[in-house]
């Protein structure tokens, strides 16, 4: 139910592996750490958010905060998600044109 | 093909649940759940299931915004083709919804019909309302 956050490296880029719920309760804490990792001087993310249950506009928000973050310093954001129930949200709200969105890791950290 | 029976359908004006929460995020996963599960059990399509999921979050969280009062009251009324949820709280300063968010992006494109509203119950003070319509997509008695 709650929300469960990871974080590794893998090549260049920084894994945040996202599990549970995004919502307004807890998309703060996923803002958080894409804040610190920015602060960090990581500015190649990528989301993966195939454990992740529910997600709606809030963790959207979330993601394109982190977004603009990184694009300020020339990085990237990718999204890894092959769950038809969260991409109709990124489809919903345009947001499909705006993230690289991958099946996997390995495709988001390969399309660089 | 037989043997299965659709959950009891009632068909009622009033509310058929009516569930009140304090007014905290933290409590949007109970009523997520509980329009998830009422849709289930009216033998909803998951993807109709997952549409009122994220519809009943997305309303009540567009109300948590302008909430003065500490309580978020959801009601649920069943009709043969459609699940409405009316979502409501105390506000001092009613406003519609900004239309451009993502928020009411969503809610609009997953709900069947939406709904805002500002009424003055007899307690006083104001309420802003969003009720929200799904539609059956497919009648399981068909």
């Amino acid at each position: 139910m709650d929300l469960s956050l990871s974080t590794r490296s893998q090549d260049d880029f920084e894994v945040i592996e996202v599990s549970g719920e995004i919502d307004v309760y807890t998309a703060p804490r996923l803002r958080e750490a894409l804040v610190e990792l920015v602060s960090k001087g990581h500015h190649n993310l990528i989301v993966d958010v195939e454990r992740v249950e529910f997600l709606d506009s809030t963790g959207l928000g979330v993601l394109v905060g982190g977004l603009k973050r990184v694009r300020s310093h020339d990085g990237s954001l990718d999204i890894v998600c092959t769950h038809d129930r969260l991409l109709k949200i990124f489809r919903i709200t345009g947001l499909t044109k705006v993230f690289g969105i991958f099946d996997s890791v390995d495709a988001a950290v390969a399309s660089h | 093909m037989t043997g299965h029976e659709p959950a009891t359908v009632t068909r009622l004006s009033r509310p058929d649940i009516d569930i009140t929460v304090p007014a905290d995020g933290a409590y949007l996963s109970v009523l997520r759940t509980a329009a998830a599960g009422l849709a289930a059990r009216l033998d909803f399509t998951l993807d109709d299931i997952e549409d009122l999921r994220v519809a009943v979050d997305e309303a009540c969280s567009i109300l948590l915004a302008q909430a003065s009062d500490g309580r978020l009251r959801c009601t649920f009324t069943v009709s043969d083709a459609s699940l409405t949820v009316a979502a409501r709280v105390p506000s001092h300063d009613p406003r519609p919804p900004t239309q451009d968010g993502f928020a009411w992006t969503v809610l609009t494109a997953l709900a069947t019909k939406v709904e805002v509203k500002v009424v003055s119950p007899s307690t006083g003070g104001h309420d802003l309302v969003i009720c929200l319509t799904h539609a059956r997509s497919t009648d399981p008695a068909s």
